[in-house]
């Protein structure tokens, strides 16, 4: 059973102001209907006019998509009732997007990019009292209302939800490469999915948030259909939507018909021209992309293709830190080997990015640095990591207060000295054949090391002492 | 320099010598709005005690009223319509705040068919205006309120007024004052309140050709809050006035003088043709062969855009509200069905039915290219003429008892000969031109995209040989 998924991204872009107002995008300690004027209000007598920067920025992600770009758009009006939308038409592209037919390669796979287009953010609301179907009451929050949105319609090119993830993170990687967009705003990527099971009917999961809740949406959604295929019944077409906290989709509508936009070209906009001189002027603007990077960080820093995929795809705020860590310490495989094995790990633990956190460059390689001066072990300096992680202390300042110096090798040696000589029981027990007495050993050790030397040195030094004996 | 007078430009002169004690004027003036008001019912509202301007500027102490449909900041603006009763907007339309600056005060909001659908102002939310000079007949509309109280005022005044397919040139005709619609773009429509926002027009009533060419001077302009607005330099269009016509070239479409036309205004108009022809206009007879599908093609994309524009009213943000009840398709549906009157209605269906996928190819985007045609068809005509001429109504005004009598189709019908120009966006003029029965005839004066210079050379030398 092959599944079939497509998806609409919706990516929220990083101008300062809104689409079609001065309003501001960012000051988000404002509270609820505070970035608002008549415009993104819709009152009476007010009009759009565009942020030519959101263009900008529209058209340097078609051309990191591969995107052919129309020369001329339009903006249409989407009618459609709901109380997020503040004139009960969104200001989208519809005839004419900014661009059409691109793609987009994940290991070495092309996914097609069906058109990019411009629109605006709806009002964000809020159910009270349950979720969107068992809500009380709604509040509606126009401070989104207007934010610049770039649709992203893919062709149904995936055939897993591991695809699709992969695809999200590349995609927010090229985003944040090129300065357009910022993960660390409230619900800056959406995406709705259509996934069927080859033959079925497809099922559309609305509004998801995200990449790792798509990916979980869809693996929920494959394990769901299936489920009922293979009891013999059929699926029927419905709009579904994630439980984010259940992790499960939960059925909205039945959905038998096409929606009815009703749309016209927007009168109170003109057409855009997007020149030539305009496409070639920000190409010249366009920072490194991702692909681009990959590539140099292997020729430049010398480590494997997977490690710079992995720095760069994941986030681009990553890739920023191992340069950044780089350009102070010199060996720049360790460097992508503790980024990756290690810090890692521990921000997926947390699910936090980089920039969440509280690591920096120049702490990071102090780990390293002690590595290297044999002021800790590795052993120690994983351990290090969580606590670096969780609180932000330095890793010199973790050690000192944790009074962990000094644990070099030259000193397990004593304390292996003292353990043998303290635990003669254990050490007889080993002796005569007991091999878990030489567990008990390691153990003390460590505890006596507060954990800090490696047990594999441990095991291979507590082996030597007693052979001696 | 050319002396220009009118009561305006006198009054305008003497509040600038400092021979006008605001408060005194003021008052006066709002006594006899309140009196004209009881009688020929022009506004939705009157002020009742006017802000006092702090510039002396050209139009110093001038009082002037504003179509509903105009937003003026801090009066109720609602378009004639129940359902934005009490919606008291944040800030003026660009053309009032440019009107402000100069020094006018606002009397009060006229009334208007709601939304602008409507050729006799019987489609308002609230009273009906009457045509002051017989109150049976209908003032015109959309902009019914404005050419209502320009006719009957006798204190210097001047309205501005809104067309989308013939809402200034239908009330000026029948109350027999002069109506000037812009080129499209010419004005700005920030703070227009949207019937079809790519005919919407922000214009002028005035009772003569002076007047209109001094308030046009004043509201037109660039305006970067609309992006429509065309960014083209600031004209005085005062300068065009009692200018030698000899020589320019008129041209008389055949198609506006056809069947629908009354035989006794198609005499009035062919008389003030004339006239100007005496005065050295070269006239010729010229054709607009798409003339005949105006209609439908100026009717589909009005309901079309129409009809989104009033999707936002659902007594939400603003406006008429009611007792919160039922989900929100309930409660919008409730708000909607109060609020909004029969034609509003109709065109909301009519345009969300002509835009439906299925009928939008047939309806919407056919319009869109008959559309191209017409324009196409001026385009054409005004290579070889200056102004084009006819009459602005097929009719005079009707008594509100034969307004009873009609269809909705003939009332779209009586836009034939304004719906074409309104759809190509060109400037045109109404100017009385004789009367019929003692109601007024207006006669049209057309002219390509911005070349309003030509009509007001035109109009202004035709109003004084006319008399």
């Amino acid at each position: 059973m092959n599944t079939i998924i497509g998806m609409e991204v919706h990516c929220q872009l990083a101008t300062k102001s809104k689409l079609f107002c001065g309003d501001s995008t960012t000051s988000k300690d404002a509270g609820p209907n505070i970035n608002v004027c008549p415009t993104c209000l819709g009152f009476p007598g007010s009009k759009p006019k565009v942020n030519k920067r959101a263009l900008d920025f529209g058209v340097m992600v078609a051309l990191a998509l591969n995107c052919k770009i129309n020369a001329n758009m339009f903006f249409s009006r989407k009618s459609y009732f709901y109380p997020d939308l503040s004139k009960n038409f969104q200001i989208t592209q519809y005839e004419i997007p900014l661009a059409v037919s691109g793609y987009l390669e994940i290991n070495n796979k092309k996914i097609r990019i069906r058109r990019v287009h411009i629109e605006e953010d709806p009002a964000k609301l809020n159910h009270v009292g349950g979720d969107i179907t068992s809500a009380k009451y709604v509040l509606a929050d126009y401070n989104r209302a207007g934010v610049p949105l770039l649709e992203i319609v893919t062709e149904p090119d995936f055939e897993s939800p591991k695809e699709v993830r992969e695809f999200l993170e590349k995609l927010s990687s090229i985003l944040e490469h090129l300065e357009v967009y910022d993960s660390s705003w409230d619900a800056a990527l959406r995406v709705d999915a259509n996934i069927s099971m080859e033959g079925s009917e497809r099922i559309e999961i609305k509004n998801i948030t995200g990449f790792r809740d798509t990916e979980r949406a869809l693996a929920h959604e494959v394990i769901r259909q299936r489920g009922i295929l293979r009891m013999g019944m059929k699926i029927q077409r419905e709009t579904r939507h994630f439980d984010a906290e259940r992790r499960v989709t939960k059925s909205l509508r039945k959905k038998e018909f096409e929606e009815d936009y009703g749309y016209i070209f927007e009168p109170d906009l003109t057409k855009i021209e997007i020149s030539k001189e305009w496409i070639e002027q920000l190409k010249k603007e366009m920072p490194e992309l991702p692909d681009h990077r990959a590539n140099r960080l292997v020729k430049e820093y010398g480590i494997d293709e997977y490690e710079a995929k992995v720095i760069i795809y994941t986030d681009k705020h990553l890739a920023d830190f191992f340069e950044h860590s780089c350009k102070i310490y010199k060996n720049y495989k360790e460097v992508a080997k503790w980024m990756i094995t290690y810090l890692l790990k521990s921000l997926n633990w947390h699910e936090i990015s980089i920039r969440e956190s509280k690591a920096r460059p120049e702490t990071f390689v102090e780990l390293l640095e002690m590595i290297d001066k044999n002021v800790i072990t590795e052993r120690l300096a994983k351990e290090i990591i969580k606590d670096y992680i969780d609180t932000g202390k330095s890793p010199k300042q973790i050690v000192k207060e944790k009074g962990l110096e000094g644990f070099k090798s030259i000193d397990l040696d004593d304390v292996i000295k003292r353990v043998i000589d303290e635990n003669t029981k254990a050490v007889s027990e080993y002796k005569s054949g007991r091999e878990k007495a030489l567990e008990y050993l390691i153990g003390k050790v460590l505890e006596k090391t507060k954990k800090a030397a490696d047990p594999k040195k441990i095991r291979e030094m507590i082996l030597k002492s007693l052979q001696m004996i | 320099m050319i002396f220009i007078d009118s009561l305006v430009f006198q009054h305008v002169r003497n509040a600038r010598e400092g021979n006008i004690d605001f408060d005194d004027f003021s008052q006066k003036v709002i006594e006899k709005s309140e009196k004209i008001q009881k009688k020929y019912l022009p506004f939705v509202t009157l002020v009742e005690k006017p802000v006092k301007p702090e510039k002396k500027g050209k139009l110093f102490y001038l009082p002037i009223s504003v179509k509903d449909c105009i937003c003026t900041e801090g009066i109720q603006s609602s378009a004639g319509s129940k359902i934005l009763k009490g919606y008291v907007p944040p800030f003026d339309a660009t053309s009032v705040r440019k009107v402000r600056d100069e020094g006018v005060f606002i009397l009060g909001k006229t009334n208007q068919d709601e939304f602008g659908f409507g050729t006799f102002s019987i489609n308002s939310g609230y009273d009906i205006p009457r045509n002051p000079l017989d109150p049976e007949r209908s003032a015109g509309g959309s902009s019914g309120g404005a050419a209502c109280l320009t006719a009957v005022a006798d204190f210097p005044h001047v309205a501005l007024a809104e067309s989308t397919g013939g809402s200034i040139s239908s009330p000026a005709a029948f109350t027999g004052t002069v109506g000037l619609t812009p080129t499209y773009g010419r004005v700005s429509r920030w703070g227009l309140i949207d019937y079809a926002n790519s005919m919407d027009k922000i214009g002028v009533i005035g009772k003569c050709v002076n007047d209109v060419a001094l308030i046009f001077s004043a509201i037109s302009g660039h305006d970067p809050l609309d992006s429509t607005s065309l960014d083209i330099p600031d004209e005085d269009f005062t300068k065009n006035l009692n200018q030698p016509i000899k020589g320019m070239k008129a041209g008389v479409p055949k198609e506006y003088f056809e069947e629908g036309v009354d035989e006794k205004i198609k005499k009035i108009v062919w008389q003030g043709i004339k006239k100007l022809e005496n005065l050295g206009v070269d006239i010729k007879e010229v054709s607009l062969p798409h003339t005949k599908y105006s209609v439908a093609s100026y009717y589909i994309i009005a309901v079309c855009e129409a009809s989104t524009n009033l999707s936002k009213y659902c007594g939400m943000r603003y406006g008429l509200h009611e007792p919160l009840d039922g989900n929100f398709d309930e409660y919008f549906s409730k708000v909607r069905e109060d609020g909004f009157g029969e034609e509003a209605k109709r065109r909301i269906i009519l345009g969300t039915y002509a835009r439906m996928a299925g009928y939008r190819n047939a309806y919407y985007l056919k319009a869109l290219k008959v559309r191209t045609k017409i324009i196409e068809d001026f385009k054409t005509a005004f290579k070889n003429v200056d102004v084009l001429l006819a009459p602005s109504m097929p009719v005079i005004a009707p008594k509100f008892k034969e307004i009873e009598k009609l269809e909705p189709i003939d009332h779209y019908m009586m836009d034939i000969l304004t719906l074409g120009p309104n759809l190509a966006g060109i400037p045109m003029l109404s100017v009385p031109c004789g009367a019929v029965n003692g109601m007024p005839v207006g006669m049209h004066i057309l002219a390509d995209h911005l070349k309003e210079k030509n009509i007001f050379k035109i109009a202004s030398s035709f109003e004084k040989v006319k008399k």
